[in-house]
């Protein structure tokens, strides 16, 4: 665009080059009239206030000579460079025609400061200046207001007529001669009418000679706008004369215009050239299309400014070619886009109301010296009539933002840019239908119809390709850079409202290249403004790319005065642009934009915080360009920034609160979670001590405890909380997370006040200082105490590192782990806790277990037999009561034998109930070394020897199968029912105990004669406070039991003792300790045994009764459920047996050497049929007699071969009922005492009587006789075994005494024999 | 002479940043990642108005009419010219020029056109390697070889 040619047309910088280039020009500027408006003096309170009111009045509308309604703009300023007035000849546009000053003043001598000052800026901008307006602002509402009297008003308006006819012979000069002289010359008449007007307080000085307006400080100052649009209207009238002077001129005379450089260049020119009277003519031209536009005439400029292109181009002037082309684009675009104009006025309306209510009494000073516009009124014949409707028109006819008209404004600020549009509309038609009133008053200057003004206007591609044009223009004057700048400018917003980004942007880069010699200031604002522009269409990158330039231009070198905060916060506007959102975990999540840019914007940023001294934005900024760029940045970088960051949060610490900027913008905290890195995150159940449990737990739905299948249920799709926890943890207790951290610098690093992060019921979080190693994962477990019931949130945690304080959310985290956004934790009513200590009575072993340990171990060694009180101590370390306690022992044996091994009293520990907080709760509990002290089965480690030496035994005959079971047979029958019995008692063991798995084997009674671990855990169930009915804790105690061999029977065997109604058992006992063993088996009968050596001890004993035992087998029946497995009815005999003698046989032992006392019994003896007969009380009482004589036990007797020997056998029925089909039988044998019997007696003996008879009936307590002879032939030893049997079944004699009645001879063969024992020995001699 | 080259994918990040200079300072590779991406401003402009043309002009004409991938001159600073061309799948080629240079100052919008034709097959070979994630920053060496070469050579 920019042409080659460029500078060759360019001169050295002239004296007066305008260098103030003002970049918030618009387009429509060019049709508006340029105000001043500065607050001098005192500091105004509600001078922005005042400054928008005045803003707002920025179009009113003026009826002209001719009726026609003109629209006038008005651009207000508040600092003008008297340099660029100087281009008002270029473009009128650029011309200060009036002055507003707000001012106060206190006292006289400010007063008079203040119109000293207002005076003096009426010089400096004398050359354009048309009218000045003073608003005054006295001290508080004592100002006096001067009565405003209508004769005063007449009076000066006489006045002034009189001074406007003095001079009006000065109309001729040219207009801003005429300007600076009427200021000049009118300061006589002024003065003295000011003074009359003055109030009696102040008075302004002799030569302050404008209109002033005064006011109290606070006034509402109601009439404001009144008096501007005075002011704009009188401006107004001073343009229009200005236009109709032009318009006039002769085109052949006109001078030449000048801008300002040009001066120089046209010294020695031959002027009076046809080619320079073309320039001058266009020139006007130009020039008076400047003033019909800022004269509301729009579509008479646009033929104009065609016409004055026409001539320029024909003579090269390209200067003001382009200011004519630009002229003419700026006029089309205020036809084609005429809410460019309205926009921002319209849009403030609403707050103008609360200044409208206030109608007060409209104050005027009226000080109508030098208005300029009065001279031109009294000239202008036509105008003069217009002039005296307008202050009364003027306020009718304020657009609707001025203040008339607000309360209709603002009620149809919906529909305002709908009534733009047809305003403009209506001033359209409004102009083609009053078209010609201008021709015959024109008749010097080229004019085309209005009608076909529509040729002229340009289309929007024809603006821009004639504002390029226009540029290039410019671009040929070095001089006229700033004109080129903003006529850039000027074209992109045009192309901005024509919605062409691309347009506006290549008019934006032709800004870059045109060369200014700018103050840094200066470019600064460009870049601001360029990047502004930028923004508005959109170009992101580039606005931000821009503000980064205007922000380090702010700081650079070159500046003198280098702008901190300005740099900071163009800095932090580019955000946008290179996508950097302020909020890190936005900018975590959505990693955009270009890294190694944010990171070099972002360290900037910093600096400028710094250096602007807000140390804890640096910080933040710092912590944000650390936690969002961590994954672009090396470890190198990483190690550089945190020690920056160090260094900088030492000034200030950050903390994870939002900073809020002067400016309303907020910092949002930015949250360190790379340093330190979180791996892990876990909360962690109680531990097993505290662990509540449910107290009645659910039942179990079925068999299976895992199921894969969910049976027609929508469960399986509802996806389960991630971040619900399944356990609970419980109030005032205190809780644990798990967390893993990295520490990913270079460098040890000191995490302090770590703590966690809850959200729900109070949470107490204990602070945690760590130090972390460099790259090395460290667990770190946080505490807290919840202090309430219910539901407890854990967001995440927060740290304090680096000197920053960070609060990181799990929800924050930085994607490669995965956490749910928080964990939830059921907390329950706080639980009594306990320690736990117990004490062994007799070894004195005291274990004192630490609560948080779950399984605390007692080891306890027992001699089977013995038994020891353990007492367990309970003490409540809690603050709540216990109001309930169980306890229950688990181990790896069955039920029966663990009841057996530790007793204790569940009544007792009730009664302790509750434990009140501190105090002490025992239990105590008694443990037996229980065990079968018979030694069974193929463990035997001694050997068998001694079993075939029992007289009974080897002296028995052996009648029948069943009746003869050799012991060897009965052991292994009680070997086999022993082990049954493992088996099932295994079976319900395990059933019981289904969760313990763990345990090898299950533990039934064993062989004594090794040594037995029996691992117990005492389970405590406790619970108090609010939650009790829910839950309860549980303590285990680990006990470990060793039960050690003391004695161990290795056999046994009944011998009948001399009175029928005892028996001997005699006992094989073995000391399996090493100790000697003193064991009584009896009432003071003892015997002292070595270690590991057995003796034999006869233990006597009473018969046992068969009735009243019967029934007593009953109940251990249903009590012990194992002997009904062993069913039959001899068995039920010998169980009967067995416990008469479990009960009666008192064994005790006592070591001596460590003083130990214990027991053993004989439970679970077995017996053999014949065994059982001794053991139990015959039914049938034997009273044998040979020879009258009765035959006592053991006893022998003698007698000589041939002699005749009566044998008399009594039998007496001791059963309570009658015994039937009896068979008394007396046989003789020898017994050759080497396992032979000889029955065949035939020639030996005679016997001369049955030796077989037959009782049909012996009813209970008869007494059966029979008696026989015998006589023995030859000499030797002869037994006699008489027997009495019965084909009746009497072994089902427990049965049969429950149902008589069902008494039926079952078959021929002998049900039971009951023999006399021992069997009489005779030994005959010869 | 091509002072730096650059690929950025369809989400505006960058894929690659090549060039040479006298320094490969860090500030120099700063300022060119500065120069590029305000380009992408432009060239994304670009992009929606010859697609909103596209569209308009898709109902009578052929969908099959393929737009043309040089995008041309993008803007121009004081030194530096930046071109671009935009594939089929959205990856911007860039191509700076350094207008302060003889040999750069009077380049031809062709050459700029057969290069960046050229950046784009070295592209779509550096992307043929199966073990790239589309996507991902390129940090094939021979691409980055072969890029340097380019811009040596050819400008």
């Amino acid at each position: 665009m920019r042409s080659s040619v460029s500078y060759i047309l360019s001169h050295a910088p002239g004296e007066s080059v305008m260098s103030h280039p003002d970049y918030a020009q618009h387009a429509q500027h060019h049709a508006c009239l340029l105000v001043l408006v500065k607050g001098i003096g005192g500091v105004l309170k509600n001078f922005n206030k005042l400054w928008e009111r005045i803003q707002r009045v920025n179009n009113i509308k003026v009826t002209d000579s001719s009726g026609q309604v003109r629209d006038i703009w008005v651009r207000y300023v508040r600092d003008y460079p008297v340099e660029n007035n100087d281009w008002g000849d270029f473009q009128t546009h650029r011309r200060l025609l009036g002055l507003i000053t707000l001012s106060k003043f206190a006292n006289q001598i400010e007063l008079n400061e203040v119109c000293r000052v207002h005076e003096s800026l009426k010089v400096k901008y004398s050359n354009t200046l048309y009218d000045s307006r003073a608003f005054m602002f006295g001290p508080g509402s004592n100002l006096k207001k001067p009565e405003q009297e209508p004769e005063t008003y007449s009076f000066y308006e006489d006045d002034k007529t009189k001074e406007k006819t003095s001079l009006s012979d000065r109309i001729s000069l040219p207009s801003e001669a005429a300007d600076s002289l009427s200021s000049c010359d009118s300061i006589g008449q002024s003065s003295s009418s000011t003074y009359s007007v003055q109030e009696e307080n102040f008075t302004t000085p002799s030569n302050f000679k404008t209109h002033a307006l005064f006011y109290g400080e606070n006034d509402p100052v109601p009439d404001l706008e009144q008096h501007v649009a005075e002011l704009i209207n009188s401006l107004f009238w001073v343009v229009e004369s200005k236009r109709l002077e032009r318009s006039r001129e002769k085109l052949e005379k006109v001078s030449l215009l000048l801008a300002p450089f040009e001066k120089r260049d046209f010294v020695g020119l031959d002027m009076e050239s046809r080619n320079n009277k073309k320039r001058c003519m266009g020139r006007v031209t130009k020039n008076l299309a400047d003033l019909t536009l800022q004269a509301g005439l729009v579509p008479e400029a646009l033929s104009l400014y065609n016409s004055a292109g026409e001539i320029l181009k024909s003579v090269n002037d390209w200067l003001w070619l382009g200011a004519a082309k630009e002229g003419h684009c700026v006029t089309s675009a205020i036809i084609q886009y005429p809410h460019l104009r309205n926009s921002t006025p319209l849009q403030r309306n609403a707050s103008l109301q609360e200044s409208s209510p206030n109608k007060t009494k409209p104050l005027s000073l009226y000080q109508p010296s030098s208005e300029p516009y009065r001279k031109f009124k009294l000239n202008f014949s036509p105008l003069k009539t217009s002039k005296t409707s307008s202050p009364i028109n003027a306020p009718n006819e304020l657009t609707p933002s001025s203040s008339e008209s607000i309360e209709t404004s603002s009620r149809q600020s919906e529909t305002d840019n709908a009534d733009t549009e047809s305003l403009a509309s209506s001033t359209d038609i409004e102009y083609q239908s009053q078209k010609s009133y201008l021709s015959p008053d024109l008749p010097s200057i080229p004019r085309q119809p209005t009608s076909i003004h529509t040729m002229y206007l340009l289309s929007g591609e024809e603006i821009a390709e004639k504002y390029r044009k226009a540029t290039i223009h410019y671009s040929k004057y070095q001089n006229a850079g700033i004109i080129e700048t903003e006529a850039c400018f000027k074209a992109a917003r045009i192309a901005v409202e024509q919605n062409n980004t691309l347009r506006a942007s290549s008019f934006l880069q032709n800004v870059i290249f045109i060369n200014l010699t700018l103050s840094e200031q200066e470019k600064i604002q460009r870049f601001d403004t360029l990047a502004e522009l930028y923004k508005e269409i959109g170009f992101l990158r580039k606005a931000a790319f821009c503000q980064r330039l205007a922000a380090t231009r702010q700081v650079s070198a070159n500046n003198p005065n280098p702008d901190w905060p300005r740099c900071y916060h163009l800095m932090l506007h580019s955000f946008p642009g290179h996508k950097i959102s302020l909020d890190p975990n936005y900018a975590v999540q959505h990693q955009v934009g270009w890294p190694a840019l944010q990171i070099q914007l972002l360290h900037e940023l910093v600096v400028a915080a710094r250096r602007m001294g807000h140390p804890a934005l640096a910080t933040r900024h710092m912590t944000f360009l650390l936690q969002t760029m961590w994954p672009h940045l090396s470890r190198q970088e990483h190690r550089d920034l945190a020690i920056q960051l160090q260094a900088l949060s030492a000034q200030c610490e950050g903390g994870p609160v939002p900073l809020v900027l002067e400016t309303g913008e907020v910092i949002p905290p930015a949250n360190l979670t790379h340093v330190p890195t979180c791996l892990y995150f876990n909360p962690r159940p109680l531990p097993p001590a505290r662990t509540p449990h449910l107290i009645k737990s659910k039942s179990n739905q079925g068999p299976f405890i895992f199921t894969p299948i969910h049976f027609g249920s929508l469960e399986r799709k509802t996806k389960k909380d991630e971040g619900k926890m399944e356990y609970l943890w419980v109030e005032d207790d205190i809780c644990e997370v798990q967390m893993k951290l990295t520490n990913p610098l270079p460098f040890e690093l000191k995490v302090s006040n770590m703590r966690l992060l809850t959200s729900g019921v109070v949470f107490e979080s204990i602070p945690e200082t760590i130090i972390l190693p460099p790259d090395s994962p460290t667990t770190v477990n946080l505490h807290g105490t919840p202090k309430e019931v219910g539901e407890l949130l854990i967001l995440g945690y927060s740290t304090h590192t680096l000197g920053v304080k960070s609060n990181c959310r799990l929800k924050n985290m930085p994607m490669p782990h995965k956490f749910p956004s928080a964990f939830s934790i059921e907390v329950i009513p706080s639980l009594p806790k306990i320690s736990i200590e117990t004490t062994l009575t007799l070894s004195g072993n005291v274990n004192l277990s630490n609560p948080e340990i779950s399984a605390s171990v007692t080891n306890i060694s027992l001699y089977n037999g013995e038994s020891t009180e353990c007492t367990i101590k309970i003490t409540n370390t809690s603050n709540v009561a216990i109001e309930y306690l169980e306890l229950l022992i688990q181990s790896n044996m069955d039920n029966q034998l663990q009841r057996k091994v530790f007793q204790w009293s569940n009544e007792e520990i009730q009664s302790q109930l509750p434990i009140k907080p501190n105090d002490v709760a025992l239990i105590p509990i008694t443990l037996y070394g229980e065990a079968d002290f018979l030694d069974l089965g193929g463990e035997n480690i001694f050997p068998n020897s001694l079993t075939s030496n029992y007289p009974s035994r080897v002296g028995s005959p052996v009648p029948n199968a069943q009746t003869s079971l050799p012991t060897q047979s009965s052991n292994q029958q009680n070997s086999l029912s022993s082990g049954l019995m493992v088996n099932r008692t295994s079976g319900s063991f395990r059933s019981s105990n289904s969760q313990t798995t763990s345990w090898s084997a299950p533990l039934s009674i064993m062989p004594p004669s090794r040594g037995r671990q029996i691992e117990t855990q005492i389970i405590l169930r406790y619970s108090g406070g609010a939650g009790k009915d829910m839950h309860c804790r549980q303590s285990t105690l680990q006990m470990n039991l060793e039960l050690l061999p003391s004695v161990s029977i290795t056999h046994w065997d009944v011998l009948p003792a001399e009175i029928p109604s005892q028996l001997y058992l005699v006992l094989d006992i073995t000391n399996l300790t090493n100790e000697e063993m003193d064991f009584e088996y009896a009432p003071s009968k003892h015997i002292l045994i070595e270690g590991k050596e057995s003796c034999r001890v006869p233990v006597p004993l009473d018969r046992c009764p068969f009735t009243s035992t019967a029934v007593k087998i009953e109940d251990a029946d249903s009590m012990e459920p194992k002997s009904i497995s062993t069913g039959t009815s001899i068995n039920s005999l010998e169980v009967m047996c067995s416990e008469h003698l479990t009960k009666n046989v008192d064994l005790k032992w006592h070591l001596l050497q460590s003083n130990i006392n214990g027991r053993a019994s004989v439970k679970g003896i077995t017996l053999s049929q014949s065994m059982m007969d001794i053991v139990r009380m015959s039914p049938l009482n034997w009273e044998v007699s040979l020879n009258k004589q009765y035959i006592k036990p053991q006893e022998e007797y003698n007698c000589t071969a041939g002699e005749c020997l009566f044998l008399g056998v009594a039998v007496s029925n001791h059963l309570k009922r009658p015994l039937h089909k009896l068979c008394l039988s007396v046989q003789f044998y020898q017994d050759y005492n080497n396992g032979v019997r000889n029955y065949k007696l035939d020639n030996r003996v005679a016997t001369a009587g049955n030796n077989k008879v037959v009782l049909t009936t012996l009813s209970e307590s008869a007494k059966a006789y029979h008696e026989c002879t015998v006589v023995f032939l030859t000499p030797g030893e002869y037994k006699i075994d008489i027997q009495c049997s019965t084909t009746e079944p009497i072994l089902d004699e427990v049965s049969v005494a429950k149902d008589l009645p069902s008494v039926q001879s079952c078959a021929e063969e002998i049900s039971h024999t009951w023999r006399f024992i021992p069997p009489v020995a005779i030994s005959v001699t010869d | 002479m091509a002072v730096c080259v650059a690929v950025i994918g369809k989400d505006n990040s960058p894929l690659y940043i090549g060039g040479t200079g006298n320094d490969t300072s860090t500030d120099n590779e700063l300022s060119r990642q500065w120069l590029v991406h305000t380009a992408l401003d432009a060239l994304e402009e670009r992009l929606a108005s010859t697609n909103n043309t596209n569209l308009n002009s898709s109902a009578n004409a052929s969908r099959t009419e393929l737009r043309d991938l040089y995008l041309g001159l993008l803007y121009s600073t004081d030194t530096h010219k930046i071109y671009g061309y935009v594939t089929n799948t959205r990856i911007k080629l860039v191509l700076v020029t350094s207008s302060t240079s003889p040999s750069g100052s009077n380049i031809r919008d062709a050459e700029v056109r057969t290069a960046l034709r050229r950046l784009h097959a070295l592209y779509a070979d550096a992307i043929c390697n199966p073990f790239h994630l589309p996507g991902d920053q390129i940090t094939s060496t021979k691409f980055d070889k072969q890029v340097k070469s380019l811009i040596m050579n050819n400008v």
